[in-house]
């Protein structure tokens, strides 16, 4: 273009265009006029041809080359005016109209197609697309989103050979993957099933023996419950506490029974402490001379768990009799009970002997401990009878505390009631205490009776020692309490009061029905008597003679036995004097005093002498003492005879007649 | 005394679990009770509701208030015996010195008979039924004769209870029936056999009945401890027996006005 006007030669180039960038609609037909009026046709018209015009300088008109557009389209005016041919033109025009419509269908196609994309992408509602539909589609008016696509299966192109090859290919592959994926699954599977039959095994296993052993204990007697929800492992529990044991104990009797890992029962701890066992022991002076001896097993089962479940039921009655003694010694201070070194000391007269200082030991130890030192001992029996005796109390105990709950509860009331503790050392206490009592009176009785006989004044003894204990089988064959056993029955004799009846017939009484003094002892530990309390009543006679008058109470109560056997010791000596001898010299004696004395007179030549005879009884002895009453005279005798109940003395009234004449 | 109550239904097949359910729960064993319950009826009628108001004009001196009198309502009273299982199996005659027409028995001994009154249940909304009960033990003499005269009442029907009583804490739980016996007009003397005696309720269904006595009914603690003692084996027995509070109106033991013919009605066995 620059300085082209200058130079001829000027080759024939296209217009430089954009490489991608097509002819323009406009542009092809003005180049293909320009053609055709430079050259008249396009027939022959050759990339070589073109080459070869250019080597041999021919070209084309001058005028057009280098010119502007403007120049060449006056060219081609110029060669349209050139008479080549009309119908050339036609042709030309009727090409034109081809590609022009063919380049409207193409057009439309496109436009089409990018509406179709539009219309496909239009299913984001964040993409603006208003700008790509075209004009005639907008017109449409279609919603947006109309149209979708999605990935369906490709089509089948098995009908290519080597399609067809390449997807047996894969075919085959992909079967090959298949069958080892499921042989490896099938293992898998095969190793789990395995596992689970294993652990289903030793599952049935365990359950297997769980069970056993459950039953086997529920077999023996002991209640199985069902434990809380929420325990693990444990599914029941057993009861070995005595339901009806003090609160503190009855939440200690129950034991889970787990389950370890193959299935036999774990001991729990409750299950596990050392078992306990109660311990009486005597000792007299500091000595120990009786031990009780550890209570008997019971059967002896295989199982260690059963075995361990009976110490624990044994241990744990022992620990709740021990504790409950403990709270009733402290009410018993004044009967001489204490604890020091966690025993209980009870302080107990022999029954046999007064004077020895005897104690008796409770304490609660260690089941092992009681099997060293087991050399025979004189009280043994003394020591177990009481261990025995406490046991069969608390036991008793329990099953009134059930009976009473099963009664009908009293209606509600603000006051509270108060729970005693069982009498357990009570019972002890009153039993020891009672047979003391009527023992030391019957046999000091028994001593005097026997002395009384040696010096031949009549006289009877009868000893009850208590008066329920005698008649206990009527007492529990003619109960109306049908819902009380009779073992309970008998256990209630002996917590209630217990009395003893002792008669001794005066010895100025005789006949078909002698007048006796009454020694009745009662004890209980509590009020009213707070122990052993003897009451003695004398008969109407024996009333003149003390001068009571007739309305006044004829019994008396004593605390102690020395204060009883005292005053029957007086009252006999008395009765002595002042009825028996009194009737034998009738008119020839006269009381003195109140004091067991008679002044006897009697007739020594002329002279009357009054002769006091002295009656005294003590200590099983009777002692009868002569003496004169005035002083200056002193020839008859004076003596002291004693009768201790050895054979062959003289009778009383022998010795009296022979002092008296 | 006061009677807080609570009563449940026990189907006849189920008697036997309820009875072992309630024998856990109490931990004690049942105890059978029988017992013959006889209906008495004052002999004078009711007055009619409303009679005691003011009727019309008085002629009363003016200023001065009477107190209306009242109409007192008349009550049905039963007397209650206590029966053993020989008592209903004896096969001959009663002895004429048993225990059926006289309430004799030894010093200490429970009575044999009581005299039972029960007032209708309270208004009041605790969630139990409260009622005010007496009861008197009849030590000697014949509990017919002293009926009649008492009151005077009149015999209306009797019927017999059976079944098992439990002590839970304070509830007194009393699992039983009605059995009931062609009745006459006057109380039998001789009892009959119990195999003779039939089901009030024909399907032999059980009456569970939960009961706290309460001594100090004008005490809010006492009688709020009660209530929830009562409550607790409500909840406790949940899902075994549904124990529920009973229509007040069900258990009123008034004798019922009747405006025409003197009232001839049946006493209801299960009204109590």
């Amino acid at each position: 273009m620059s300085g082209a006007g200058t130079t001829t030669e000027v080759a024939l180039r296209p217009w430089p265009a954009p490489v991608n960038q097509a002819l323009s609609k406009e542009a092809i037909h003005s180049q293909i006029g320009q053609l055709a009026a430079e050259r008249g046709h396009l027939r022959g018209i050759t990339e070589k041809a073109l080459h070869e015009e250019i080597a041999t300088g021919k070209d084309a008109p001058k005028e057009t080359t280098g010119q502007d557009e403007e120049d060449g389209e006056a060219a081609t005016h110029e060669k349209k005016n050139e008479p080549t041919t009309i119908e050339k033109l036609e042709d030309i025009f009727r090409a034109k109209v081809d590609m022009v419509s063919a380049l409207n269908v193409v057009a439309w196609n496109a436009a089409g197609a990018l509406d179709l994309v539009a219309l496909m992408l239009s299913r984001d509602p964040t993409k603006v697309l208003d700008n790509s539909f075209s004009a005639h589609f907008k017109a449409q008016n279609v919603p947006k989103g109309a149209f979708g696509v999605d990935r369906g299966t490709p089509p089948d192109r098995s009908d290519q050979h080597d399609e067809s090859l390449r997807n047996a290919e894969d075919e085959r592959r992909h079967q090959l993957v298949a069958r080892g994926s499921s042989m490896d699954a099938l293992d898998w599977a095969t190793d789990n099933i395995l596992k689970a039959a294993t652990e289903l095994e030793t599952g049935v296993r365990k359950e297997t023996k769980y069970w056993a052993e459950i039953m086997s204990i529920s077999e023996k007697g002991w209640s199985i419950q069902r434990s809380r929800r929420g325990v693990r492992h444990a599914p029941f529990a057993v009861r070995y506490g005595h339901s009806e044991a003090s609160d503190h104990f009855k939440a200690r009797g129950l034991a889970p029974l787990r389950m370890d890992r193959d299935g036999s029962i774990i001991l729990d701890p409750a299950l596990a402490l050392k078992p306990k066992v109660l311990r009486v022991r005597i000792s007299d002076h500091g000595r120990v001379t009786g031990t009780s001896k550890l209570p008997s097993k019971g059967e002896v089962t295989e199982l260690a768990l059963e075995n361990s479940i009976q110490l624990a039921r044994d241990s744990f009655f022992e620990e709740d009799l021990y504790h409950e003694m403990c709270l009733e010694s402290r009410q018993l201070v004044a009967y001489g009970v204490e604890i020091r070194d966690s025993a209980i000391h009870i302080v107990s007269p022999s029954l046999s002997n007064p004077a020895t200082h005897r104690t008796i030991m409770i304490d609660c130890i260690l089941r092992e401990e009681t099997s060293q030192g087991s050399h025979e001992q004189p009280l043994d029996w003394l020591a177990q009878n009481v261990a025995e005796a406490l046991r069969f109390l608390l036991a008793h105990e329990h099953r009134m505390r059930r009976f009473q709950r099963s009664q009908l509860p009293h209606p509600l009331t603000q006051q509270k009631r108060t729970t005693r503790t069982p009498p357990l050392l009570r019972t002890l206490l009153s039993v020891f205490s009672h047979v003391n009592a009527v023992n030391s009176v019957s046999a000091y009785l028994a001593v005097l009776a026997r002395t009384f006989s040696s010096a031949g004044i009549g006289c009877s003894l009868q000893v009850t020692g208590e008066s329920s204990w005698k008649k206990l089988t009527t007492l529990i064959r003619e109960s109306t309490r049908k819902d009380i056993s009779a073992v309970d029955q008998l256990f209630e004799v002996f917590t209630k009061h217990l009395d003893g009846v002792v008669t001794l017939s005066l010895p100025s009484s005789s006949g078909a029905e002698p007048e006796v003094i009454t020694i009745a002892t009662r004890t209980y530990i509590g009020p009213p008597t707070f122990g052993a309390e003897h009451k003695v009543t004398i008969p109407p006679s024996m009333a003149s003679v003390l001068n009571l008058s007739s309305d006044q109470k004829r019994d008396f109560k004593f605390s102690s036995s020395e204060g009883v056997t005292s005053y029957l010791d007086w009252i006999l000596s008395l009765d002595l004097t002042h009825s028996l001898l009194l009737e034998l010299y009738r008119g020839r004696a006269t009381l003195q005093s109140k004091e067991p004395q008679i002044t006897i007179g009697s007739k020594v030549g002329k002279r009357p002498i009054d002769k006091d005879v002295t009656i005294e009884v003590a200590d099983g002895e009777l002692r009868a003492s002569l003496k004169h009453s005035s002083e200056h005279d002193s020839s008859g005798r004076e003596g002291t005879f004693v009768w201790d109940g050895s054979n062959g003395q003289p009778t009383l009234q022998a010795m009296v007649k022979s002092w008296v004449g | 005394m006061h009677e807080l109550l609570l009563y449940g239904q026990v189907p006849a097949p189920r008697h036997d679990q309820v009875l072992k359910i309630l024998a856990g729960v109490a931990a004690l064993q049942p105890r059978r009770l029988l017992a013959r319950h006889i209906i008495y009826k004052p002999q004078r009628a009711p007055d009619e509701p409303g009679s005691h108001l003011r009727r019309g004009g008085t002629q009363a001196i003016g200023g001065k208030n009477h107190k209306q009198p009242v109409a007192k309502d008349l009550y049905y009273s039963q007397l209650v015996q206590k029966l053993s299982e020989e008592d209903l199996n004896r096969s001959g005659p009663q002895p004429s010195n048993g225990s059926s027409s006289t309430g004799g028995t030894g010093s200490g001994a429970e009575p044999k008979w009581t005299i039972e009154f029960q007032d209708v249940p309270d208004t009041g909304d605790r969630g139990v039924s409260i009622r005010m009960t007496t009861s008197t033990g009849i030590l000697s003499g014949d509990p017919h004769a002293y009926m009649l005269s008492n009151g005077p009442n009149q015999f209306m029907s009797e019927y017999y209870v059976e079944g098992h009583q439990i002590v839970h804490g304070n509830v007194v739980v009393f699992l039983h029936r009605v059995l009931h016996d062609s009745s006459g007009t006057s109380p039998k003397a001789n009892l009959p056999k119990f195999t003779e005696l039939k089901p009030f309720d024909p399907s032999g269904a059980y009456i569970l009945e939960a009961k706290v006595q309460v001594q100090e009914f004008n005490n809010t603690n006492v009688l709020e401890a009660g209530v929830d003692e009562l409550k607790r084996f409500q909840s406790q027995m949940k899902g075994c027996v549904e124990l529920s509070v009973p229509d007040r109106l069900s258990l009123d033991t008034r004798v019922k006005y009747k405006a025409a013919a003197p009232s001839s009605k049946k006493a209801q066995p299960g009204a109590r």
